[in-house]
């Protein structure tokens, strides 16, 4: 029943993408014995046999050409023939700049001349017209081409197609027959559905004002070494469509659709669907989540519509099944729609305080039957409460609370205010500024217990000279998950050796080890309080020097070693992707610096230091990023 | 009488004569063109050539260059006009003399008309003039500084991504300056259209505007001056809405509906709240 509702929703965004029409933009086809691209000046020159082919009506070749991709014009000189179809002229050069309709041509009939074709009408040039000054500028070019081509085709603002294309590393040429260089000002071209990797270089074969295909060669030190991945762009006014399958050559493969449509000013819905499977020809397994989103904005608030549908086993209840006929996999398909209402950023009466306010209700739904984990039957539904338990026979599980339908509600509110200079207001560098915002929400379940959240954030911060800044930060998080019975058991801590040696044994049997005293009284409630110290040094915008200190006071303590608390997932450049994750390091200090290394190119490389807090001195990896400007 | 008859062409005489006392007029430039016994220099203009032109390489060895588009020339004119001597060479020539000075001798069949687009637009009755924005190209340091919503994670890295950079979301790293402020010193040549959006390190995490829709990027025009500043609010994150929306995740399942608050929770700590699982 599911699918043809999300197919439904799917459709229509796809037809309207089918349907943009694309816009009209002028094409260039440019064939030369020696065609060049600049990348980072955005320079396309040929030169030898030019022949240029306009979609705006005219012909013409020359010895040498030169255009200014973002300028969006062009200059073709020496030896010129101009064919329309109003006849043919030839002359010493021609500009065209496309942007303003506007032709500048030297012909040469029994002299120069200067003539001028005004709004794309080659048939009538206005004779002796004063020209720009650079109309005929032809750049100094220097330093190796990114690109050489035979041929390329130019869509004016978005696009350049290369043929016959080598591009060069450390001199070498590489051969890529088809090569597209996007330099759309339309930010959907970079929505990309491919999940991060360690290394990524991409291969743009084939598109044009809409469309953009590329083929990825990527690694993952984590999870799949090499491996190509293929990605398809169809992007409109108003629209986009990204569908990848990534990785191509593994077992594994997760293909992505992506699809975005605004409907009028106040009216947008995406979506994101995967769909995993290993092995394509007699998979092994199978599985599909989408995401819903839709927006709708009121003139001072807007609501959001938030959907997941998760099929976690697309081939069946015997699909996984064991010699002994159990099949062990997950067979549930939740479901979930959460409705919002934002409000706007609203000044306080006249204070310097804004307020926003939310509040949104949600039903979550899961019905599916008995699964096997471990050959035990797994309870059904979305959560149980009270847990589950081994019966006495040991051959199942009793769930005395099973939900399969959860409801739940949120609101919320942020308080912010307006930065407070104080100081000397006379000078920029003797004087400080103090932020402080506040938020805090409460989330109900249909299971009895709700969550509170606070989060306090106070900063002052000053700048002492052009080039050196500092903040000071203290940043209180509070987090209560309450139940209305029951709740949290005690900790009951590992009696494993390897965790011997950091613990404090309680010295009776079976000498259980207590690592922190505080964590055993943990039952729901966290306090995570964070003091920052920043200091920025930027000389010039070519580098760049900051350095942060952080000091943590956390209840429940971290405890050294790790083995209570899992380290959170992080993104591919260390940035831990859980808010608030208990078990931080009490302090640590982290170093970043930014330099260019090439005109268009800085690094930025960071570490950070823990004081040797569970043996640990420095992090794993330094975070090095390539970013290019 | 006499003496005012005579006037004129004692003028005209000394001109010619000054004309022939100051020897041959030198120019250098870039050619645009070099064909049917005229050479172009970039600035559209054709002079007539001498059949007996001299062409040498500028540096007095090397091998010959063939004039052309793109090569630079230091153009020798007589006092007619016509290029006499041309020395080239593939780089840039140290400026001599103005090519203005010898427009007199460019070649053009039709009279000079003006040319409406390059006179500046008079305003209309009962308006002023607008200010005239100057494009030099010179590089001018833009100084961005952007206002985060407060629910931004404090651990979050600030990014700006541009078009510059193909809309890449971790090009531009901003620097923190206090717990709701970023900021980035860029420098850009004036006459950049410079378009930006801000994000938190992918293109899921984007900044929206103040109703939720997607925004339009940003776009300012720089001008010539030494310092601009830019300043910009961030209403809220894409993945971010207030309520708790989860962020899109590439290659990763979501879980079934969980509210636990605490993901990193030793194994052996059951959950009262969690998924339906049984007790280890």
């Amino acid at each position: 029943m599911r699918r043809p509702i999300l197919s439904a929703v799917l459709l229509p965004l796809l037809l309207a993408l089918a349907c943009t029409a694309a816009r009209a933009n002028t094409l260039l086809q440019l064939q030369a014995d020696h065609i060049s691209f600049y990348y980072d000046r955005f320079l396309l020159e040929a030169d030898g046999h030019v022949r240029v082919q306009t979609s705006d009506g005219f012909t013409a070749s020359g010895d040498a050409f030169s255009m200014d991709l973002k300028l969006n014009r062009f200059v073709l000189a020496g030896h010129v023939t101009l064919s329309t179809k109003s006849g043919r002229a030839s002359g010493a050069a021609i500009s065209d700049f496309l942007d303003f309709n506007r032709i500048y041509f030297v012909p040469i009939t029994s002299e120069p001349d200067r003539w001028t074709f005004l709004n794309d009408d080659l048939a009538h040039p206005v004779k002796g017209r004063i020209m720009p000054g650079d109309v005929f500028f032809l750049p100094q070019l220097s330093g190796t081409p990114s690109i050489t081509a035979k041929t390329a085709t130019v869509g004016t603002r978005t696009f350049v197609r290369f043929g016959d294309a080598d591009t060069y590393l450390a001199g070498v040429g590489i051969p890529l027959r088809s090569y597209v260089v996007n330099f759309s000002s339309n930010q959907y071209f970079a929505q990309n559905s491919l999940s991060g990797a360690n290394f990524d270089l991409t291969w743009n074969f084939a598109g044009n004002d809409n469309s953009l295909s590329a083929l990825h060669v990527r690694y993952d030190d984590m999870n799949y070494g090499p491996f190509l991945s293929f990605e398809q762009h169809l992007v409109g006014q108003h629209e986009y469509a990204v569908f990848s399958i990534n990785p191509l050559t593994k077992q594994d493969k997760f293909a992505n659709l992506q699809l975005y449509e605004q409907l009028g000013r106040e009216f947008q819905i995406q979506t994101f669907t995967q769909f995993y499977t290993r092995n394509l020809i007699d998979p092994e397994a199978a599985a599909q989540t989408t995401y819903i989103t839709a927006n709708k904005a009121f003139p001072h608030s807007y609501l959001t519509a938030y959907s997941i549908l998760t099929n976690y086993n697309l081939l069946g209840p015997s699909a996984y099944d064991t010699a002994n006929g159990e099949y062990v996999g997950a067979l549930n398909h939740p479901s979930q729609l959460q409705l919002t209402w934002t409000s706007f950023n609203n000044r306080i009466f006249n204070w310097p305080l804004y307020e926003q306010t939310y509040v949104s209700y949600g039903f979550n739904h899961d019905s599916v039957g008995v699964q096997y984990v471990n050959s035990l039957p797994n309870p059904p539904g979305l959560q149980s409460f009270p847990a589950c338990y081994l019966n006495k026979t040991g051959t199942a599980y009793t769930c005395p609370g099973l939900y399969y339908n959860i409801l739940n509600q949120i609101a919320g509110y942020t308080v912010s205010m307006e930065p407070l200079k104080f100081g000397n207001l006379n000078s920029a560098y003797d004087n400080y500024y103090l932020n402080a915002s506040i938020n805090a929400q409460r989330q109900w379940y249909q299971v009895p217990h709700h969550v509170n959240t606070t989060t306090t954030t106070a900063s002052l911060s000053r700048q002492f000279t052009r080039q050196i800044g500092t903040y000071l930060a203290y940043q209180v998080a509070n987090t209560n998950d309450l139940y209305e019975t029951g709740g949290y058991p005690a900790y009951v801590p590992s009696t494993a050796p390897a965790l011997q040696g950091n613990c404090v044994p309680d010295g009776k049997p079976p000498y259980y080890t207590y690592c922190d005293y505080g964590y055993a009284a943990f039952r729901g409630a966290s306090t995570l309080r964070t003091l920052n110290l920043g200091i920025n040094y930027i000389p010039s915008p070519e580098f760049n020097f900051t350095l942060l200190m952080r000091k943590h006071d956390d209840f429940p303590k971290p405890f050294a070693g790790g083995q209570v608390f899992g380290s959170p997932l992080t993104n591919p450049i260390g940035q831990p992707l859980t808010l608030n994750y208990l078990g931080q390091p009490p302090y640590d200090i982290t170093p970043d610096v930014r330099f260019k290394v090439l005109p268009h190119m800085l690094l930025d490389i960071s570490r950070t230091y823990y004081f040797n807090f569970a043996n640990e001195r420095w992090s794993h990896n330094f975070i090095v990023q390539v970013l290019p400007q | 009488m006499i003496g005012r008859r005579l006037l004129p062409a004692a003028a005209a005489l000394l001109c010619l004569l000054l004309i022939a006392a100051s020897g041959p007029i030198v120019a250098t430039g870039q050619l645009l063109a070099y064909q049917d016994g005229y050479v172009f220099f970039t600035t559209g203009d054709g002079f007539h050539v001498s059949p007996q032109v001299v062409i040498r390489n500028a540096s007095g060895t090397g091998a010959p260059i063939v004039p052309g588009p793109r090569v630079y020339a230091r153009a020798t004119f007589d006092a007619a006009g016509t290029v006499t001597e041309l020395d080239l060479s593939q780089t840039p020539l140290p400026a001599q003399g103005d090519l203005a000075d010898v427009l007199k001798f460019a070649v053009a069949l039709s009279p000079p008309l003006p040319n409406p687009d390059l006179v500046p637009q008079t305003p209309a009755p009962g308006e002023s003039a607008k200010p005239t924005e100057h494009f030099s190209g010179k590089p001018v340091v833009v100084v961005f500084t952007v206002q985060v919503p407060p629910n931004t994670p404090f651990t979050s890295t600030i990014y700006m991504t541009t078009d510059a950079s193909g809309w890449n979301p971790n090009a531009v790293i901003m620097d923190r300056v206090d717990a709701l402020h970023f900021r980035i010193i860029e420098r850009l040549n004036s006459g950049t259209i410079f378009r930006y959006l801000y994000d938190r390190g992918s293109l899921q995490q984007e900044e929206v505007a103040e109703n939720g829709m997607q925004r339009t990027p940003r776009q300012i025009v720089v001008t010539d001056s030494d310092v601009r500043a830019v300043n910009d609010t961030v209403y809220a994150w894409a993945d971010m809405l207030a309520g708790g929306s989860q962020s899109q995740a590439p290659q990763g399942l979501p879980t079934p509906y969980n509210p636990a608050p605490f993901p990193n929770l030793p194994n052996g700590q059951p959950h009262p709240g969690g998924r339906p699982s049984p007790a280890p």
